[in-house]
């Protein structure tokens, strides 16, 4: 049964590939029609023990074709399949064929081929078809993100990503091929036993965590995102990068890891969680700040792995599989929430064109829909009730905090972990405040902010629909438990037995709260529009003319709390004061950089490229000069045989 | 029955009683400074007059200006229903309820700060910077103190974390609660309530723009908070969970009483502090809670 879904999902997708160019809606139908078949397939294996693995006698590239979906997979094939039917409806508007004639067609295409070679990448189970999988599922990537190649800003973007996504692939070539040499075949399966293939956690580690965007691997992924078309950037950012997750979660799972594994992911984890959002607060552009918040939220996610890893290394505590739980359930909530935030954006720029907040505010009046679904996003990415950002947060802390109360070796990792997570959390909240209100509250500060229109129904219908499943997560999370805890059983066998975990009460907590949320809410309006109610200019202690230059603006909101990280965030600064006294001209530009890729990455590689220029000089081509190496090295060696003949 | 009676009585304590604490706070400073004061209800008079007031809405604001406010004070009255009170217990108890309330907390301030720059005025603005950023320092310490408590008391259910007694870190974790308390309720030292400059203000600058109904559900809301803290800061120290429901009962009454007396004393002795001295405060208070959870750690016993 399952078997026939995930074949079937393959070939849907494979076929979408093929009409993608020439049948718009065909493509479409085929699409959906794969998604919610591969949804169902993974539904098919989250109760325990119905994995499915098909072992055929097809070779391609000399190894027999071998699939396999397990609780695992299942949970990053529902993320795949659900974010990318909805970005494929959502660009039939936003991606038209009337706009972009000549690009539309090919983001089909990749659209497609993305979904697919996931999808492959999910079920491979063998070492090398991993490998094409992944391979194929970069370059998708690649070519959606550079679906405006005419920008130069895309073409740069685009390099970084392909290139970091290289480095990556590279550690992942190696982890495969020391793997097979290891275990003398390319098969991939649960090899807990042999302790020698530890220390290759660490390759996979780096290549799957730069993916995934962990700190300080991070640096390809704001221009990626950001210059991306915005339903690509929500595929990347709501699930590319899961797979990043995926194949540490999958890994760490099947073999043994080092001692230290645990005590390294947390800690990545923590770093990656404030820094990113520390980042992301200092942004202007909306789509860089939403891209940071990925990073964040990895990092979130890498809290929960590396908790599950110290537990299972100190005795199987119990609390790390609530921490597992909780960081594959915020795979699929951040998966949710990011791109219902990446399609609101999206709609943003579509309106106005441009992605600088602090041209824009105002816009909930031309965009009440898309003001409020980035309101709801915004709740749900800070992590607070009564939403689903606050469900998975909830299950991580409950393993923390119990790992803080066991008072062992794992605490020391534990507790910074969670006073970090819970200052991310804050510095979160501040920068979704941020965000949506200098996009869609106050009054609009440029001309194409004030005359913004809403979008149309293809654009608003996947934003409803993931709406509906950050509030379906939210106030049912007892119904996805039966599928993490699958998961976690796969993970780890001894964390498959049911375990008692509040999240029934806390999911009618959260509805309860929801209906007295809506009850009051709609209660004072009544009674307002009840009492006398008019409206007036912003009484702002009694200025007499505001205008919308007199605002808060992005730079100074972030200022005060970004002003504490000034020391990882390195901003530019142009002031020239005012002087004398009628001053003319006084400015103040601040500008955060990327600083990891501009103050760390760029000049090692330009240090690099030095030495290779330098070293470069030996090979010019001159006959005589490389006779006169020869002998060096010959007379090298002659001194060496003597050397070593010498008693 | 008994419950819908339980049920009362709670509503009863949270809603009546919470609009006492500031018109008391009131009266100590008039008391310190010589000068009779406003009366102990006046909020319960404002309460009443907002109630039935007229309201004007800044014409950049969505309706949500006017929705949030309930939001908020929805989220503050779940707090309040998930912090257990003496012998009553707690309206609702499950394992991470602590975590639920600092983040319901959360909510309040997310609601507040959006209906804040919803009238686009360069004040509100600052306030809510303001709060939002120094709320990162508060919340570390606040989870440093509630990891202490479930340290202590191997739960993470706030009706059990806050029965034992802290033990000999119970000094250090009050003074960081108290600090915290200051912080979140916009007290002296680190906001005035009664200044007149907006540029100094953080809570009241964001509520500028209010009025009628909207205002009175923040300023009840407000009240409940301060109740909350306070609540929390009693009942963290004191072993309430050891004594006999009657004496438990009047041990929290005029715990509440002793510490709100400590809030307008200090705000009749303190000035409010330079800005740029907040984060050290906090970073203080932050410590202090850190230190309790060591000390916690290695003196209790598992």
């Amino acid at each position: 049964m399952t078997g026939a879904l995930i074949v079937q999902a393959l070939f849907l997708l494979g076929l979408a590939v093929a009409v993608g160019a020439w049948w718009p809606r065909v493509w479409l139908g085929l699409t959906l029609a794969g998604a919610v078949v591969a949804v169902a397939a993974a539904v098919a294996v989250f109760p325990a023990g119905a994995d499915w693995e098909w072992k055929s006698g097809i070779l391609l590239g000399g190894e027999a074709v071998h699939l396999r979906l397990d609780g695992v997979s299942g949970l990053f094939v529902v993320l795949a399949a659900v974010v990318g039917a909805a970005g494929a409806v959502y660009s039939r508007e936003y991606w038209s064929d009337r706009q972009y004639p000549a690009s539309a067609p090919r983001g089909r295409v990749w659209w497609s081929a993305l979904m697919l070679s996931m999808l492959l990448v999910l079920t491979a189970s063998n070492g090398l078809h991993f490998l094409m999988a992944w391979e194929a599922f970069a370059i998708s990537g690649y070519f959606l993100i550079t679906l405006e190649a005419k920008k130069p800003a895309v073409r740069a973007a685009g390099w970084l990503y392909l290139a970091a996504s290289h480095a990556g692939t590279v550690c992942l070539f190696a982890f495969f091929a020391l793997l097979a040499a290891k275990t003398g075949g390319w098969e991939l399966e649960p090899m807990r036993g042999d302790a020698a293939l530890a220390p290759l956690f660490w390759l996979a580690l780096a290549g799957f965590g730069m993916k995934a965007g962990i700190f300080p691997l991070h640096i390809w992924l704001p221009s990626a995102h950001a210059n991306a078309p915005s339903h690509v950037s929500a595929i990347m950012s709501g699930v590319a990068i899961k797979m990043g997750v995926y194949g540490i979660v999958r890994f760490s799972g099947w073999l043994p890891v080092p001692a230290a594994a645990g005590w390294v992911v947390i800690g990545l984890g923590a770093g990656t969680g404030l820094l990113g959002i520390a980042f992301a607060l200092a942004q202007n552009d909306f789509k860089r700040l939403l891209a940071y918040c990925s990073v964040e939220n990895i990092g979130i996610i890498m809290i929960g792995i590396g908790g599950a890893l110290l537990a299972r290394s100190h005795g199987d505590a119990p609390w790390g599989r609530l921490a597992l739980a909780g960081a594959l359930l915020h795979v699929w909530n951040h998966g949710a929430f990011k791109a219902l935030l990446f399609f609101g954006a999206g709609s943003v720029l579509h309106a106005t064109g441009t992605r600088e907040m602090s041209r824009l505010g105002g816009l909930w009046r031309r965009m009440p829909w898309t003001a409020g679904l980035f309101g709801l996003g915004a709740v749900a990415v800070a992590g607070l009730p009564p939403l689903n950002g606050f469900v998975s947060e909830w299950l991580i802390y409950l393993g923390l905090f119990d790992a803080v109360a066991g008072r062992e070796a794992s605490a020391w990792a534990a507790l910074p972990a969670a006073i970090l997570l819970a200052m991310a959390g804050a510095l979160a909240l501040a920068t979704f405040a941020k965000a949506g209100s200098m996009m869609f509250l106050g009054a609009a500060r440029s001309k194409p902010a004030a005359q913004a229109h809403e979008c149309g129904g293809w654009m608003r219908g996947p934003m409803l629909a993931l709406a509906g499943v950050c509030l379906g997560l939210a106030l049912a999370p007892i119904l996805v438990w039966p599928a993490l805890a699958s998961a976690a059983g796969t993970w780890h066998p001894g964390w498959s037995a049911k375990a008692a975990v509040s999240l029934a009460t806390l999911g009618w907590v959260q509805l309860g709260l929801a209906g007295l949320i809506v009850a009051a809410a709609t209660f004072l309006w009544r009674r307002v529009r009840a009492n006398n109610f008019r409206r007036g200019p912003t009484w702002d202690c009694g200025y007499a003319a505001p205008t919308a230059r007199m605002q808060y603006s992005s730079g100074s909101f972030g200022s005060l709390a970004g002003g504490w990280f000034t020391w990882v965030l390195r901003p530019l600064r142009t002031l020239r004061r005012p002087r004398g006294h009628f001053p003319l001209h006084a400015i103040r530009l601040e500008r955060v950089p990327e600083t990891m890729l501009e103050r760390v990455i760029l000049p090692v590689a330009s240090r690099v490229m030095q030495v290779s220029t330098a070293v470069r000089r030996l090979q010019h081509g001159r006959l005589s000069a490389y006779i006169l190496y020869v002998l060096a090295g010959l007379a090298a060696l002659g001194l060496l045989v003597l050397l070593e003949s010498m008693p | 029955m008994n419950s819908i009676l339980d049920l009362i009585l709670r509503l009863d304590c949270w809603l009546l009683l919470a609009p006492l604490l500031p018109g008391i706070i009131n009266k100590v400073k008039a008391w310190v400074a010589g000068r009779r004061g406003p009366p102990v209800l006046q909020l319960y008079y404002d309460l009443a007059r907002l109630w039935k007031k007229g309201v004007v809405m800044s014409t950049l604001a969505s309706p949500a200006f006017v929705m949030l406010p309930a939001v908020t004070w929805v989220a503050l009255l779940g707090a309040a229903m998930l912090m257990p009170l003496g012998p009553l217990g707690a309206g609702l108890t499950f394992r991470g309820d602590a975590l639920l309330l600092l983040y319901l907390l959360a909510l309040g301030r997310f609601c507040t700060g959006w209906a804040a720059m919803e009238t686009g005025s360069a004040f509100e603005g600052m306030g809510t910077v303001r709060e939002v950023s120094y709320a990162v320092l508060a919340e570390a310490a606040m989870i440093a103190a509630v990891l202490s408590l479930s340290v202590q008391s191997g739960s993470i259910a706030l009706a059990v974390m806050l029965a034992p007694s802290m033990g000999a870190s119970v000094v250090l974790l009050a003074a960081g609660l108290f600090i915290v308390l200051l912080a979140e309720n916009c007290r002296v030292p680190f906001d005035d309530p009664n200044t007149h400059l907006e540029l100094t203000m953080i809570h009241e600058a964001m509520v500028l723009d209010h009025s009628g109904p909207p205002l009175a559900a923040i300023l009840h809301g407000a009240s409940m908070k301060l109740l909350l803290f306070t609540v929390l800061l009693v009942q963290a120290v004191l072993p309430m969970g050891r004594l006999n429901p009657w004496v438990a009962a009047l041990v929290l009454a005029l715990g509440v009483l002793v510490v709100i007396v400590a809030v307008g004393l200090v705000e009749s002795l303190l000035a409010r502090f330079a800005f740029r001295r907040v984060p050290l405060l906090l970073t203080t208070a932050f410590l202090l809670c850190l230190f309790a959870l060591l000390v916690a750690w290695k003196g209790g016993v598992p």
